[in-house]
């Protein structure tokens, strides 16, 4: 199977280990991974107000550039890309105005090719062709967890993991419609599929900080405390994420954590693809364990070190 | 009944009204009367100042009888006014009513045009119209039919009983129908009642007690309504009777059974917080006072697998050979008392949905509260039966939410919620009970002072913000919310939360109303015919609506509105027989094709097609004279009484020709 | 100046309400149409319509309850899919569309009955007489008249 995946900017800079876990287990599935041509940053903040048109322009070529090359289908990992192109695709679809001032934006558009210097213009409108997808909706819908079942290598033998969604994934409920926002199951079910055991606790989605990382960094240690704390209390031994900033938020930030906080030990980080990866088969060399902070490797030892949470 | 009249010209009277100035200051309603002599039907023709006063009216008898006229046109104001009036003049001069015709010159005339030669020729068309349409008008009689003086009620709650117990005294039979195994609904297993903290079981158990002596009401608990059929005043009811598997009339709760049954349930009486057994009395005071096999959780009863209550049964009460049984009732009249249910805490992730154990609704709070409840009354949390020192009461729990849950406000929340608060506060002195509100509706007779008592001597603290998460931490249960008054987040940790879970349409009632056809809104409770004018009555002639299946309401509401579907069933039954307008759709037989297209069109279900005969027949008293079916009807069997086709036409050719 | 001639059908507990409504409130309005009563909108059969244009009428009008509303539950529904499907058959029999109008008027707009009714009037003076009666090509025999 080829499909066409979005990256995002800060998976090929920052949080490289998201990308390279991401095609890795998708590799180990039968599944090709195809970037669309020419892509650019996604705008990362689908905008606030009514009138700042002109964000969703770079989502929208993004996703037009998917249909000219035949997909009907994008799928992405990083939650800021995924809820931005969503949104986006949404607002063409459903607002007549946006989408007749997208368009015209769009038409003005010129592309270069990078190598042969060759020219395309004339695009043709954008008018909601394609399907924006989270890697874990793919995974539930298109590839289905029995597929996953059957290729599964390792066993994590039931490892205490604690889904974190954030704030993108499932909200506004009415745009994302991924799940019910107040109980999710889609991350809880995947974790389960790969051989984990998904750790209920309530602060699954609540803030890890975002970027207050920059601005006021007091706040985000604060926020990601909680998070962490809460996850830890109910038995968690690790935190998925799928998005790099909740990863910044949450690993290389568990040093302030902890100066803040002194209660607070420590718990290790990781990316869902990550997870996915490993049980598929992938070696740990592939899996970008040297970006995270906070030391991960513990997790994907072939030593029979893991606990069980009821 | 019609009275054909023969193929002769009709004598058609008309009267044009000056109506004062009202008509006459625009209209020349002289030419009009005028100009109308010579109109062919048109036996006699005057004007004159006030048609509806008594010498107006006098006027109109004494013409008919000296000019012996067959048919009436009265050119004057619209017939909502005085169609009836001129009706009965018609009548007490021998002229059946239905050969009148009102043609409306004034609200539709003189009262919106300016221009005099105008006005007055389009009344000349108006006129015309009418007298043409008399000229085809046929002698019409109301359809009768008998009522059948008794009642059903369905539903054993508080509205259910009041209902009864009034058409009962009335002098009526009453089949009270209820599916549990004894009548009581939600209100006997409520503790204290808002706003004089009665003891609910106190003030219910007499009424309970009055309707199973009642020499007229025929109680029938684990009984369903299986299919209706009829009309108003005579319908045919078939009730099925579910198999109790224990002899009402012998059982004289010795208890014996209970003690050697080995199977044990969660108790629904009291919200799951204890268990039963699968033989069981829902309640002490429960009525018919006896004992009840839960068939679904007896360990088996086909083959019979235990026995054992059977065996220590002295009375030899217990029959596992029971089975299902149908009941033919006939009754004129429902009334439909069907009650509610509340939101599920599942909806509501964000507080938890059901996972926490010391979250618990508003009724699960009561049966804590009440002294044959759970916990004989003390107050103890249900996880670990600790006493809560602090509890956190969340209204609109589900209720006034447009986004996700329910638009509507649940009506008695914040009164129930200031009482709970005051309970616990009266159990645990020393107890801290803190209410997050959004607004404190307390419009009833004493409801406002009920909680100026919770707030001001029992030191309730009322925070007005809304919860937006609750969540368990340890051995507390932290609340988040926001004091909009000062602005600041709020978290409370707390021992236990009670949630003013919304209130919902009943359990199954939407399988109810699809076998009454009658209607409901779009939140499940049933539609009354005019929110205003006609609360208790749906718009399904005979049905009678009552209680918290119309919609959430308390239970002095609830008393009032069940009296009053009973006052309405009285005006039902007062009546000798049914009179219904006859201005309805039959069918000609020769003409009809049994095509069914006029059965599909019908709303009122009134025509069927008749397989042995092949043409369709029409139920007269349900028919109510849209005429949707005349104008579907291909070959021009459905013709409206007094408004056929071929008046139609007559009537355009009237107005439209010059 | 042409004097179109609107023949209006109104349902007795919404529309003819309103018409008379608007009488109560002296709302003026012209005097090119004129009424027919029936108790619902469903009564009114396609071959009225026709027979209204053919016996002179410049233009017909349909009033009956606002959805959800209608006194006999869902025969204004009914008068709405027919209407649909109606419109399309005057355009094939030559008579312009919009010489029909349906409009959903409960019992309190009487003043939205006036300025409706001035409206279509206008609108039916600016398409002209139909004069279908003069175009028709079967002349009917009325044994009675």
């Amino acid at each position: 199977m080829k499909i066409h995946y979005y990256p995002g900017c800060t998976l090929k800079q920052k949080t490289t280990a998201l990308d390279i876990s991401t095609r890795e287990a998708m590799k180990r599935l039968d599944i090709e991974l195809v970037e669309p041509e020419g892509w650019s940053c996604c705008g990362a903040e689908y905008p606030l107000t009514e009138e700042k048109i002109a964000g969703l322009a770079a989502p929208i070529r993004v996703l037009r550039q998917v249909r000219d090359e035949g997909g009907d289908v994008l799928v992405t990992t990083c939650s800021f890309c995924f809820a931005v192109l969503k949104r986006a695709d949404k607002a063409i679809k459903d607002d007549p105005l946006k989408h007749k001032r997208i368009n015209a934006y769009l038409r003005d558009d010129i592309q270069i090719n990078p190598l042969t210097k060759e020219r395309t213009t004339g695009f043709e409108d954008y008018n909601g062709e394609v399907k924006v997808l989270h890697l874990l909706e793919f995974l539930r819908d298109r590839v289905g967890y029995l597929k996953i079942r059957e290729r599964l290598k390792r066993d994590l033998k039931g490892l205490a993991v604690a889904p974190y969604y954030g704030c993108r994934v499932l909200r506004p409920q009415k745009e994302m419609a991924v799940d019910e926002p107040d109980s999710p199951r889609l991350f809880e079910e995947f974790l389960q599929a790969v051989g984990c055991a998904a750790v209920d606790y309530p602060f699954k989605q609540e803030c890890c900080g975002s970027y207050l990382s920059v601005s006021l960094p007091a706040a985000a240690t604060e926020a990601s405390y909680r998070v962490l704390r809460s996850a830890r209390m109910n038995g968690a031994k690790a935190v998925a994420v799928t998005c790099p900033l909740c990863f910044y938020n949450m690993d290389h930030r568990q040093d302030a954590i902890k100066e803040t906080f002194l209660d607070f030990t420590g718990l290790p980080v990781v990316f869902f693809t990550q997870l996915l990866a490993w049980a598929l088969g992938v070696e740990k060399s592939m899996l970008g364990l040297g970006e995270h902070r906070v030391p991960a490797d513990s997790l994907f030892s072939e030593a029979p070190a893991t606990e069980v949470r009821t | 009944m019609t009275a054909k009249t023969e193929n002769k010209e009709k004598r058609i009277g008309l009267f044009v009204c000056h109506c004062g100035v009202n008509i006459a200051g625009v209209v020349d309603v002289e030419k009009v009367a005028q100009v109308l002599t010579d109109s062919p039907g048109v036996t006699f023709s005057t004007d004159y100042v006030y048609m509806c006063s008594d010498p107006g009216q006098q006027m109109i008898i004494d013409t008919i009888k000296e000019k012996h006229l067959d048919g009436i046109v009265v050119a004057a104001c619209s017939p909502t006014l005085h169609e009836k009036t001129f009706r009965e003049a018609a009548r007490l001069a021998g002229l059946n009513p239905y050969q009148i015709e009102i043609a409306n010159i004034r609200e539709q005339d003189s009262w919106v045009h300016t221009d005099k030669e105008k006005a007055t020729k389009k009344a000349v068309k108006i006129v015309k119209s009418h007298v043409a349409k008399a000229r085809q008008n046929e002698n019409l009689d109301p359809i009768r039919v008998d009522v059948t003086r008794r009642a059903l009620v369905i539903g054993g709650g508080v509205s259910g009983l009041q209902a009864a117990l009034d058409i009962a005294d009335q002098g009526c039979e009453v089949v009270l129908v209820e599916r549990s195994p004894s009548i009581g609904g939600k209100m006997i297993q409520l503790s204290e009642t808002f706003p004089t903290l009665d003891c609910s079981q106190c003030i219910l158990t007499p009424k309970m007690v009055e309707v199973s002596r009642h020499p007229r009401i025929k109680l029938l608990t684990c009984h369903e309504v299986d299919s209706i059929s009829g009309f108003v005043g005579n319908f045919k009811v078939r009730i099925k009777k579910k198999p109790r598997y224990v002899d009402e009339t012998l059982c004289n709760l010795c208890a014996e059974c209970e003690k050697v049954c080995p199977q044990v349930v969660p108790d629904e009486f009291n919200m799951g917080l204890s268990f039963r057994k699968a033989i069981y009395m829902p309640f002490p005071q429960a009525i018919p006072g006896t004992y009840t096999l839960d068939a679904e959780h007896c360990l088996g009863l086909n083959p019979v697998r235990c026995g054992k209550c059977k065996d220590v049964c002295d009375k030899k009460a217990i029959d596992y050979d029971m089975k299902e049984k149908i009941v033919e009732e006939e009754v004129g009249a429902v009334v439909v008392a069907t009650g509610y249910d509340l939101y599920t805490m599942q909806a509501l992730g964000e507080y938890g949905g059901e996972k926490y154990e010391d979250v618990v609704n508003g009724l699960e709070f009561e049966r804590i509260l009440s002294a044959s409840g759970p916990t004989g009354g003390v107050m103890r949390r249900p996880s670990d039966g600790k006493v809560p020192k602090s509890i956190v009461f969340v209204q609109c729990s589900g209720s006034r939410d447009t986004e996700k849950h329910l638009p509507y406000c649940s009506k008695i929340c914040c009164m129930y919620t200031a009482k709970h608060a005051m309970m616990y506060r009266h159990r645990v002195p020393d107890g801290q009970a803190t209410v997050f509100y959004i607004d404190v509706r307390t419009g009833g007779k004493s409801f406002d002072e009920f909680y100026m008592r919770a707030v001001e001597e029992d030191k309730v603290l009322y925070i007005r913000g809304k919860v937006s998460k609750i969540f368990k931490e340890g051995d507390k249960l932290i609340v988040w919310g926001v004091d909009t008054l000062t602005g600041k987040k709020v978290e409370v940790e707390a021992d236990m939360v009670v949630l003013a879970m919304a209130i919902v349409k009943a359990d199954g009632v939407q399988n109810l109303v699809k076998k009454l056809k009658i209607s409901t809104d779009i939140h499940g409770f049933l539609a009354e015919a005019h929110p205003k004018l006609r609360p208790v009555e749906s718009l399904n002639a005979g049905f009678y609506l009552a209680g918290c299946a119309h919609g959430p309401k308390d239970i002095p509401e609830t008393v009032a509105q069940a009296s009053a579907a009973a006052a309405k069933v009285g005006d039902l039954f007062a009546q000798k027989e049914l009179l219904h307008e006859p201005t309805i759709v039959p069918v000609n037989d020769e003409l009809c094709s049994g095509c069914g297209i006029c059965v599909t069109m019908c709303p009122y279900a009134a025509r069927t097609l008749d397989p042995a005969r092949g043409v369709v027949v029409v139920k007269e008293i349900l028919c109510e004279g849209c005429g949707a079916c005349a104008a579907a009807c291909p070959s021009g069997a459905a013709q409206q009484r007094n408004q056929t086709d071929d008046q139609i036409f007559s009537m355009l050719r009237a107005m439209l020709r010059e | 100046m042409f004097e179109p001639q609107i023949m209006c059908f109104l349902c007795k507990w919404c529309t003819s309400s309103a018409a008379d409504l608007a009488g109560t409130s002296r709302f003026h309005y012209a005097p090119n149409n004129i009424n027919m009563r029936v108790m619902c909108s469903s009564r009114v059969d396609p071959q009225h319509i026709l027979y209204a244009f053919k016996e002179g009428a410049d233009g017909v009008f349909l009033g009956g309850c606002h959805p959800g509303d209608c006194h006999y539950v869902e025969g204004n529904y009914k008068t709405l899919r027919r209407i649909t499907l109606f419109k399309t058959m005057l355009k094939d029999l030559g008579i312009d569309p919009k010489r029909l109008r349906l409009e959903w008027i409960s019992s309190a707009e009487g003043k939205k009955y006036a300025e409706t009714m001035d409206e279509f009037t206008e609108q039916i003076r600016a398409l002209g007489p139909l004069h279908l009666n003069e175009k028709a090509l079967v002349q009917e025999v009325v044994k009675d008249e």
